[in-house]
C-alpha cells in the first residue's frame, strides 16, 4: 500500500508546486501574494456563501470528471465533456420548455434522461469512429466539443432565444421555477444525494462488476483482452456511452439547478477542468471526488477574488493551467515508463 | 572514403570474421564464429529460428557490437558495432522488415539515403525525378518515382530496399530473409537481380529459410545452429539437401526421444476441433491459410511443425476467432463456429496458450488476480451484476497455488513474475474447468528446463484426461515427444502429415519446403 501512499503524496506535491509557481509569477508581477492567498481561502471557504459556491462548482466537475475516469479505465481519453455537458443541458431545456404543464418529478426525470441520451450520443460518435476506424478520440471528442458549444449558441440565439431578454449575451427563457432542484446557489439536498449516488454507482461499476473489470483489462492490454474472448469494440462503445452520459447528466443538473436557463457559453471551462480533476484524482473515483472539491473551491475563488484584490480573473486560471501542465507531464512520464517496459525485448 | 588499393579481391575476402561472439544476458546468441566470404559470390546463410542468423548479419554489418572477435570488410577491420565504418567500407544491409519511410515518395526516400546528396538542400521535384530515374528503371519504371513507399506492392518495396543499398555505393550486400514476404514469382525475380549484381562484382550474403531457395540462388552455403557455425561456407554443389537438413535440425539428443507416446486406447473418439478447407487472408508478416484441413479428437495431441512464419499464427488466430475466415468452416465440438465471436468459442471449451505470453497471454500492469480471473468475465450477462472481489481473489490464489505460481500477493502486477511463472499463470487460467480443446502455441519457448518439463507434462496430463490438444511449436524434439500425430505447415498449407515414429529427416525436409 506504500505505493498508493506515494502516488497520493506525489500528486499533492504537484499541486503545491503549482501553487508556488503561480505565487512566484504573481509576486514577480507585483501582486501581494498574501492577499491573493487569503482571497483564495475566503473565496472558497470562509466568506459568506463561499463554501456553498465551492460545492456548487464541485457538482459539475465531479460528474464530468467521473465520466473521464470511466473513459480512462478502458484506455480512452474522452476530453469532450464540455460539448456533452452543453448538449445535455440543451436537451433538458427542451424537455422543460416543451412540457411546462407536466408533473414535476416526471419532467425533471425526463429532462435528465434526455440529457443523458444526448451526452451519450455526443460521445458515441467519436467512440464509434475510434473502435471502428481507430480515429484518435482526443481529436474527435475535442471537435465534438466545439460543435456542442455552437449548438448551444445557435439554440440560445435562435429558436430558444428569450425574446424579452435584454442582456448582451443571448439567453433562453427560464424554465418554470418548480422544475428546479436547487435555488440559484446551486446546492440542495436533492442535488447532493443525486451526485453522491452517482459517485457510488460509478465506484460500484468500476470496482465491483464484471464490466468494470473487463474495462480495466481492455484499458491495460486490449490484445490480451481479445485473446480472452472479450469484445473490445463493445466495451469501448459502452465506455464512451457511460462517459458521455455523465457529462450530459451534469448539463441537466446545471439547468435544473443553478442555471434555470441557458446562456451562450455558460461555464466555459468546466468540461476541460474536469479532465484535470480526473487526472489529479489519479483516475480513481474517490480521488476524483477530492480533486473536484479542490477545483470547485478554486473556481469559487476565481469569482470571488476581484472583490478583494485588483487581480484579473485569468490570473487564477493560470493556476489551473499550471496544475494541468504538471499533472499531464507526470501522467505521460508514467505511461512512457510503462510503455518502455512493455517494449523491452523478450529473448528467445 | 578510403578503399585500400590492394590486390584484386580474389585474395582478400569481402567479409572476414574471427571468433565472433555475441550474447544477450545469459543467452549466447553467437558462439566463436569464424567465417570468410569470398568476393563476387552469393553466399547463403541458413538455420532454424533463433539459430543466430540475424544476429550474425547484424554483427557483420556493424549494427550489433560483438562481445569478442573481429570483423573485416574488404580488408578493413571494423571497430565493434560501428555502422558507419561498415558502410564506408562498402557494406549495406537490407533488413528483414522494410526500412524506407512509408510516407515518402520513392524519389524522396532515395535522396534521403543516398551516400552523397547534392550539396544544396532545397530541391525541385522534377530535379529529384531526373536524378533517380536510372536507378529505378529496373524496378518498375520512372513513374514509380512519385509513388509513396506505402502504396507500393511488397516485391517493389523489397527491390527498392536493394536499390537503396546500392545507391549508397555498396559493394557488399547483406540481405536478411528477403524472401519471407515474397511470392514465388517475385522471389525468382529477386534472385535474377542478385545474380546480375554478382556478375557485376557485388558480394552478397543472403539469409534464407528454404533449402529450395538456397539451391536456386547461392554459390556457397553456411549453416548456423544454436549460435554455432556447423557447416560451411561450402560450395553449394558439394552439399546434398539431406546434409543441409541434418545440419540445420541437428542430431536427435537421445536415440529414444522420437518415440511417440502410446496412442490412447479409447475407441470412441470424439471430434473436438475441425477445420474444413479453411483459407484466410495473409497478414503483414505471414501468409494466410490455404485450404487447411485439420481435426483434433479427444485424447490426442496433434503437433504442428514448421519454420516460423509459415502460417502458424494465422492458424491459431483463425481458431481463436481473432481473424476472419475467407473460405471453409471451423467447428468446435461439432458445432459450426466459423463466424462465431471469440467469447462463444471460449464458452464452447476452447482454451488458448498464445504465442507471446507477455503481450497476448497476460496484461503486464494488471494485478495477478485479475489476470487469473479474465475468463470469468465473459458470457455471464444474465448473472447478478455485482461480484465479490474477495471471492475472485481467493479463487485466483487457489488456482495459482495449484499451478505452483510463485508470488507474494495476488495484487502484485503480472510483470513482476518470471517467464516460467507467467506461463504457469496462463496455464492456471486456461487449463481450468470447462476445457475441451487446447491450442498451445510455443508453450515452452524461453522457459528453462524445469518449467519446460512442467508444461509438457501438463499437456500430457490434459490429453490423458480426455481433452484434445493442438500443439504449435518450432521445437522438433518437443513435437516428437508429445505429438500423437504431426502436421507440417509450409507457406500457409499443411504439406505433410506424419505418424509416430517420426523420421527426423522427412519432417525436416517438409519444413524447409524440400518436398515441393
Amino acid at each position: 500500500m506504500t505505493g498508493g501512499l506515494q502516488r497520493v503524496a506525489s500528486t499533492v506535491l504537484l499541486v503545491v508546486v503549482s501553487f508556488m509557481l503561480t505565487a512566484l509569477i504573481l509576486w514577480v508581477s507585483g501582486y501581494r501574494v498574501g492577499t491573493v492567498l487569503s482571497g483564495i481561502i475566503q473565496g472558497s471557504i470562509t466568506a459568506t456563501g463561499a463554501a456553498t459556491s465551492t460545492i456548487r462548482w464541485t457538482i459539475p466537475l465531479l460528474l464530468i470528471g467521473l465520466g473521464v475516469v470511466i473513459g480512462f479505465r478502458a484506455g480512452f481519453f474522452n476530453i469532450g465533456g464540455q460539448g456533452q455537458f452543453y448538449v445535455g443541458a440543451c436537451s433538458a431545456l427542451v424537455v422543460s420548455l416543451g412540457w411546462r404543464e407536466g408533473p414535476v418529478p416526471l419532467v425533471i426525470m425526463c429532462g435528465m434522461i434526455a440529457a443523458i441520451l444526448a451526452g451519450m450520443a455526443w460521445s458515441l460518435l467519436p467512440g464509434y469512429l475510434r473502435v471502428q476506424f481507430g480515429t484518435d478520440e482526443v481529436l474527435t471528442t475535442l471537435m465534438m466539443s466545439f460543435i456542442g458549444a455552437l449548438v448551444l449558441q445557435y439554440l440560445t440565439a435562435g429558436p430558444l432565444r428569450n425574446p424579452s431578454g435584454t442582456g448582451q449575451t443571448a439567453a433562453s427563457e427560464r424554465i418554470p421555477e418548480a422544475f428546479r432542484i436547487t435555488d440559484s446557489s446551486g446546492v440542495s439536498v436533492t442535488a447532493l444525494l443525486l451526485v453522491g449516488g452517482v459517485a457510488v454507482l460509478v465506484w460500484l461499476l468500476l470496482e465491483r462488476t464484471r464490466f468494470g473489470l473487463t474495462m480495466t483489462l481492455v484499458g491495460r492490454n486490449p490484445t490480451m483482452a481479445r485473446w480472452q474472448g472479450i469484445d473490445v469494440r463493445r466495451v469501448g462503445l459502452g465506455t464512451f456511452a457511460l462517459s458521455g452520459a455523465l457529462s450530459g447528466l451534469a448539463g441537466a443538473v446545471e439547468l435544473h439547478g443553478p442555471g434555470a436557463r441557458l446562456v451562450t457559453g455558460f461555464s466555459p471551462e468546466v468540461g476541460f477542468t474536469a479532465v484535470v480533476v480526473a487526472l489529479v484524482g489519479m483516475l480513481s473515483v474517490w480521488g476524483t471526488v477530492v480533486a473536484a472539491v479542490f477545483f470547485g473551491g478554486l473556481q469559487s475563488a476565481i469569482l470571488f477574488l476581484p472583490i478583494v484584490t485588483d487581480l484579473p480573473p485569468p490570473a487564477l486560471v493560470l493556476l489551473h493551467g499550471m496544475v494541468a501542465f504538471l499533472v499531464t507531464i507526470k501522467f505521460r512520464a508514467v505511461r512512457r515508463r510503462r510503455a518502455g517496459l512493455a517494449a523491452k525485448p523478450v529473448v528467445g | 572514403m578510403t578503399v585500400p588499393s590492394g590486390p584484386a579481391s580474389a585474395e582478400v575476402p569481402a567479409v572476414r570474421c574471427r571468433s565472433l561472439g555475441v550474447s544477450f544476458g545469459t543467452v549466447q546468441a553467437l558462439h566463436d564464429i569464424s567465417l570468410d566470404l569470398a568476393a563476387g559470390r552469393i553466399h547463403a546463410l541458413v538455420g532454424q529460428n533463433g539459430a543466430g542468423k540475424t544476429t550474425l548479419a547484424k554483427a557483420l554489418g556493424g549494427l550489433q557490437a560483438p562481445d569478442n572477435g573481429t570483423v573485416c570488410i574488404a580488408g578493413n577491420q571494423i571497430p565493434p558495432g560501428d555502422v558507419r565504418a561498415a558502410k564506408s567500407a562498402g557494406l549495406a544491409m537490407v533488413h528483414q522488415h522494410f526500412s524506407l519511410p512509408p510516407s515518402f515518395t520513392v524519389a524522396e526516400a532515395l535522396e534521403l539515403t543516398a551516400a552523397r546528396p547534392e550539396s544544396h538542400s532545397v530541391y525541385r521535384r522534377t530535379e529529384l525525378y531526373r536524378r533517380w530515374q536510372n536507378e529505378v528503371a529496373e524496378v518498375g519504371g520512372t513513374n514509380v518515382l512519385a509513388t509513396r513507399i506505402r502504396d507500393l506492392p511488397v516485391e517493389t518495396r523489397q527491390s527498392l530496399e536493394i536499390v537503396r543499398a546500392l545507391v549508397s555505393e555498396a559493394r557488399i550486400l547483406l540481405l536478411d530473409e528477403p524472401t519471407a514476404l515474397l511470392t514465388p514469382a517475385a522471389t525468382d525475380t529477386l534472385f535474377e537481380r542478385l545474380r546480375g549484381l554478382r556478375d557485376d562484382g557485388v558480394t552478397i550474403l543472403i539469409v534464407l529459410h528454404k533449402l529450395r531457395e538456397v539451391a536456386a540462388v547461392a554459390d556457397t552455403v553456411s549453416v548456423l545452429r544454436d549460435g554455432k557455425l556447423v557447416l560451411g561456407p561450402s560450395e553449394i554443389s558439394g552439399v546434398s539437401q539431406g546434409q543441409l537438413s541434418d545440419a540445420i535440425v541437428g542430431p536427435a539428443p537421445d536415440a529414444d526421444r522420437a518415440i511417440a507416446v502410446e496412442a490412447a486406447a479409447n475407441a470412441e473418439q470424439q471430434l473436438l476441433l475441425e477445420l474444413v478447407r479453411v483459407s484466410s487472408r495473409e497478414s503483414a508478416f505471414e501468409p494466410g491459410l490455404a485450404s487447411i484441413d485439420l481435426a483434433v479428437e479427444a485424447r490426442e495431441i496433434v503437433g504442428i511443425a514448421g519454420v516460423e512464419g509459415n502460417g502458424q499464427r494465422s492458424l491459431v488466430s483463425v481458431i481463436a476467432g481473432l481473424s476472419a475466415v475467407t473460405e471453409g468452416s471451423v467447428l468446435l465440438g461439432g458445432e459450426e463456429m466459423t463466424s462465431a465471436p471469440p467469447a462463444r468459442r471460449r464458452l464452447r471449451g476452447l482454451r488458448l496458450v498464445p504465442f507471446d505470453r507477455n503481450s497476448e497471454g497476460i496484461s503486464r500492469s494488471a494485478p495477478l488476480w485479475l489476470n487469473q480471473s479474465a475468463l470469468r468475465l465473459i458470457g455471464r450477462r444474465r448473472q447478478f451484476p455485482l461480484i465479490s472481489l474477495r471471492q475472485y481473489k481467493r479463487q485466483a490464489s487457489e488456482a495459482m497455488d495449484l499451478w505452483q505460481v510463485r508470488y507474494n500477493t495476488v495484487a502484485q502486477p503480472a510483470e513482476s513474475l518470471s517467464g516460467g511463472n507467467v506461463q504457469r499463470l496462463v496455464l492456471s487460467r486456461e487449463l481450468a474447468s470447462g476445457l475441451e480443446v487446447l491450442v498451445a502455441a510455443q508453450p515452452t519457448r524461453g522457459l528453462d528446463f524445469s518449467a519446460t518439463n512442467f508444461v509438457r507434462s501438463s499437456l500430457r496430463g490434459l490429453r490423458d484426461a480426455g481433452a484434445g490438444v493442438l500443439l504449435v511449436s518450432s521445437d522438433l524434439d518437443e513435437l516428437f515427444e508429445l505429438s500423437d500425430r504431426l502436421l507440417v505447415m509450409y507457406g500457409g498449407s499443411i504439406v505433410a502429415r506424419f505418424n509416430a515414429p517420426y523420421d527426423r529427416q522427412a519432417v525436416g525436409d517438409a519444413m524447409t519446403g524440400a518436398l515441393r
